[in-house]
């Protein structure tokens, strides 16, 4: 697989953009379970160069919000009291790749707390928490969707390289799975566990039914290149070296497998992130005080945010960046492949 | 014939085998059940023993299942701890809803997916082409979840459309066109969520599968014939792209009965969505094993009909499966 | 002298899965019998479809017949064991017709030479690659190319590069399943005088697999001409040639090209 052109610019694309949530802390003002009862639900600050003056400040401040006399959800900024951003503070402690004890910070404010994207009900400042609930919700995607790759090489390449029963009895199997909604096969693997678990247990829970889940189609696909790899003549030819099953699969056929590893890997993390997003949006997934990006949009359930506090929805649109490079690195690696085609020949199987 | 019987038999498998997963969860789940449910105050301890009693906890597992199938064959899906009331009838109106739901979304999400990946593949690498992947490309990075989010956020905003229910409250007072009008204005919301999410990939797969077809031999024979576009687009193209358009029909009841899960919640749809949640967290085990299979029985039927319709559609299925 | 390897009616048979669940039989090879000599060539020639490419993959334990005996170095490899077949596979080796694809494209030449000197396990990698690189010699490649991919060889010097790395565990026996009929024409000639130089120098024992009954003629001490599976005729390549016995072998032996010269002169240009 080289790393060319438009793909590697993806790579680095997303690359960049999980160093984010790799190190949270550093992106993060504040720590994500800081909170600040005084202030709830404000909206997001606006970045200003001129201040109300007119006067051009090259360092970039914003105004602390407050209620407006006699209103209880309307802001405005108190121009009186222009708060700077510095960048590269000492800020709050934290711990970098949760072991290293840090307190450098991207940008940060000194007396009042800055708001970028607004707090929540506790006044948990939004843009903290996406971050650190970035973490979360990434490595559950990424998890999973590794857990599932390797569930779905394993079945396929049995299924593929073995053939007869084993075949048949597996892909039987896997068509249980692909035969079930699978946001409903989700929230059913997901009922019969316990509910309230803590926070790690919780996230591992997700992570191994998310895997669970879909393995189903990665195994079809690596068992239909295994099936055509094994009869090419290099398998042939070293069989007749006197190769094992074990280094035929492992040194000649397994490598096949790589490309359409890969792309389904770009498919399925987004789609695990969404799932362990709609998991802890609905309270099944990851609970309080843990951010995750399901997490920050769950106050949206209730209609009086919805409604007054809108702006607790422009998480949603940070996640949007994530996606586009999953997506464009997908469609680059795929470019060469013909698209993934569905279709029925009479015996009812998938071609 | 022989095409029809051994779907049918797939079909019957699936269910089967759905049945039998899900009844092993319920009898193999880690935390016993009864026992989670003795932790609950509101349920007495002689109605946990009834329970016990009625589902005769006691006999092998193989006998459970039968008597459990049993009893689903009679329409008695169980009962519900937190309505306490049957599931069936519970379950039925729910399932009635979210059937609303799905096949008006299916309808709308193939009446702008056909047209569009026709005439993308039409126009294949060339202007159209470029706009309908760019504007699919940019659905599927939102995620569906924001999606639907989004849109509610946007009808709260303009204060248009109704944000929740499936009818408004003065409804039983409507005409009948008054009914169907509130209906519909109530579905367009969750409708619309539910097409947005589903569309771009259904129409990247008519798109790739048409233009598969429109670069075969035969068609390319045909047009230097003289037979016009749209003829050749209409009666030679889309019945030989039959066979993968009718496949994707299939997955993508799949797709949009997930999808139709999330939305049904995040928009307050009364479908099997909402219900399976509260059933969920309140652990109410038989109305979650209902929710799953009827949203399995719904895949399973109508990829049965998509079967249904390639047999009839595809003349190379009917003559291979019929020739011995 | 004895036979090197000796076949009694091999029998391989196929089933063909049909769409109803009916199984249909095909006999590939139908009751093979012959005998191969030491530093001998055996040219066996057939029409496609007439079992040729089975009965190699059978000589070459890569493939279970379903009846009958191969008699080499005393043993019965139908009835060896898998791990029995898997030492005997190394004795005799297979050449491929494509070597785009019996060479697996994304390995070095310097790793596909080395491979079946390090399968055992017993060898350095260094030793294998040592040992392998003293090959290249032989086949008339330079060691420039050992960091090259396949695709970046010609056809010719990639059929060089599979002989090569079949030379590396000095087998007894070497079939060649139609090994050069993906060649270009000059390189056919090259590889054909490859064979012909390694038989005299390492006294190898060739199995000659093709549908070019002139090559065969070329290369064979010995034809077998194959049809439907079985052995139809069998002799020296001349009188093969002069007296075909069999309609199928005519049909051959007349599809031959033969370069006459016309009485008259050719026209001044």
């Amino acid at each position: 697989m080289s790393l060319r052109g438009a793909r590697l610019g993806w790579l680095i694309f997303l690359v960049l953009l999980h160093a984010t949530v790799i190190f949270p802390g550093f992106f993060a003002p504040y720590d994500p379970s800081e909170q600040d009862r005084k202030n709830p639900y404000l909206p997001p600050m606006r970045i200003h160069f001129l201040d109300a003056q007119g006067h051009f400040h090259a360092r970039p401040f914003v105004y602390p919000l407050q209620l407006r006399q006699g209103s209880f959800d309307q802001s405005e900024g108190n121009t009186a009291k222009p708060v700077s951003l510095k960048f590269f503070v000492r800020g709050t402690r934290y711990q970098l790749l949760g072991i290293i004890p840090f307190r450098l910070h991207l940008f940060g404010t000194e007396d009042e707390r800055v708001y970028l994207l607004g707090s929540d009900s506790f006044g948990r400042d939004q843009l903290s928490r996406f971050f650190y609930g970035g973490q979360v919700s990434l490595f559950a995607g990424l998890l999973g969707a590794g857990i599932t790759l390797l569930l779905g090489l394993c079945v396929g390449a049995i299924a593929g390289y073995y053939g007869g029963w084993t075949d048949a009895l597996l892909m039987r199997f896997s068509e249980l799975f692909l035969a079930l909604p699978w946001l409903y096969l989700l929230f059913a693997l997901r009922a019969f566990l316990p509910l309230s678990v803590g926070p790690l247990q919780a996230f591992f829970l997700i992570v191994a039914v998310i895997g669970a889940v879909g393995w189903a189609r990665p195994a079809r696909l690596v068992r239909g290149v295994v099936l055509s790899a094994k009869e090419r003549d290099f398998v042939r030819a070293a069989r007749g070296f006197g190769a094992t099953d074990a280094y035929l699969l492992c040194r000649h056929i397994l490598p096949e497998t790589s490309s359409v590893l890969l792309t389904q890997a770009t498919i399925l993390v987004p789609q695990f992130v969404l799932a362990e997003m709609t998991l802890s949006f609905l309270g099944l997934g990851v609970p309080e005080p843990v951010p995750s990006w399901g997490n920050l949009l769950a106050s949206l359930q209730q209609y009086s945010v919805l409604v007054t506090y809108w702006w607790m929805y422009l998480p949603a649109l940070l996640i949007v960046p994530f996606f586009v490079g999953y997506l464009g690195l997908g469609s680059e690696l795929q470019e060469r492949r013909e698209p993934y085609k569905i279709e029925r020949t009479s015996l009812g199987n998938f071609a | 014939m022989r095409y029809l019987l051994r779907r049918l038999g797939h079909a019957a498998f699936l269910l089967v085998g759905v049945s039998v997963v899900s009844f092993l969860f319920t009898a193999l789940a880690p935390g016993n059940y009864f026992d989670e449910m003795r932790l609950n105050p509101q349920i007495g301890p002689e109605t946990i023993a009834a329970l016990r009693a009625q589902y005769q906890l006691d006999r092998p597992l193989p006998a459970r299942y039968a008597n459990w199938v049993g009893s689903l064959v009679r329409g008695n899906m169980g009962f519900s701890f937190a309505y306490n009331s049957p599931v069936a009838p519970l379950l039925l109106i729910r399932a009635r809803n979210t059937l609303l739901l799905t096949v008006a979304a299916m309808l709308l999400a193939w009446g702008i997916a056909l047209p569009l990946g026709v005439w993308s593949a039409e126009g294949f690498g060339r202007l159209p082409d470029k706009i309908v992947s760019l504007g699919t490309a940019g659905l599927l990075v939102i995620p569906d979840l924001a999606l639907a989010l989004g849109l509610l956020v946007l009808a709260v905003r303009s204060g248009r459309l109704p944000t929740g229910g499936m009818v408004s409250l003065s409804f039983e007072s409507l005409s009948l066109f008054g009914k169907v009008r509130d209906l519909l204005v109530h579905l367009a919301l969750p409708v619309a969520a539910l097409v947005l999410s589903a569309l771009p990939l259904l129409i990247r797969h008519v798109r790739a599968a048409v233009a598969e077809v429109l670069d075969a031999p035969f068609l390319q024979a045909a047009e230097g014939h003289g037979i016009p576009r749209r003829t050749l687009l209409y009666r030679y193209a889309l019945p030989a792209a039959a066979n993968p358009l009718i496949s994707l029909f299939g997955f993508s009841i799949g797709t949009l009965l997930s999808g139709s899960l999330l939305i049904e919640v995040v928009m307050s749809w009364p479908g099997l969505g909402p219900f399976l949640l509260e059933a969920i967290l309140a652990r109410d085990l038989y109305v979650v094993i209902g929710g799953i299979l009827f949203s399995t029985i719904f895949l399973v039927a109508g990829n049965f009909l998509a079967d249904l319709l390639l047999y009839w559609a595809d003349p190379r299925i009917r003559t291979e499966s019929n020739s011995r | 002298m004895q036979p090197l390897i000796r076949v009694e009616s091999l029998v391989k048979t196929y089933e063909k899965q049909g769409l109803a669940g009916r199984r249909d039989e095909v006999r590939a090879v139908d009751g093979v019998s012959f005998s191969v000599f030491p530093r001998t060539t055996l040219a066996i020639v057939g029409e496609s479809g007439s079992g040729k490419s089975t009965l190699a993959l059978c000589l070459a334990c890569l493939e279970n017949p379903t009846a009958g005996s191969i008699w080499f170095e005393g043993v019965d490899i139908v009835k060896l064991s898998e791990k029995g077949q898997r030492a005997m596979r190394r004795k005799i080796q297979l050449i491929f017709q494509d070597p785009a694809t019996s060479l697996n494209p994304r390995w070095s030449v310097a790793e596909i030479l080395a491979e079946p000197l390090l399968l055992p396990g017993n060898l350095s990698r260094d030793e294998a690659t040592w040992r392998a690189h003293s090959r290249l010699d032989q086949v008339g490649l330079s060691s420039e190319i050992a960091e090259k991919a396949p695709a970046e060889l010609s056809g010719g010097q990639r059929q060089r590069l599979a002989i090569a790395r079949a030379l590396t565990l000095e087998p007894k026996l070497l079939i060649l399943d139609e090994a050069l009929s993906a060649l270009d024409c000059s390189f056919q000639a090259q590889i054909a005088n490859l064979l012909q130089d390694l038989q005299s120098a390492l006294g190898m024992t060739y199995v000659f697999i093709s549908h070019d009954l002139a090559m065969a003629a070329h290369l064979g001490d010995d034809i077998a001409v194959m049809n439907c599976g079985r052995i139809i005729e069998q002799g020296r390549p001349a009188e093969i040639l002069k007296n075909p016995k069999n309609d199928i072998t005519r049909n051959m032996v007349s599809a031959v090209p033969r370069m006459e010269f016309p009485r008259q002169q050719a026209p001044e240009p």
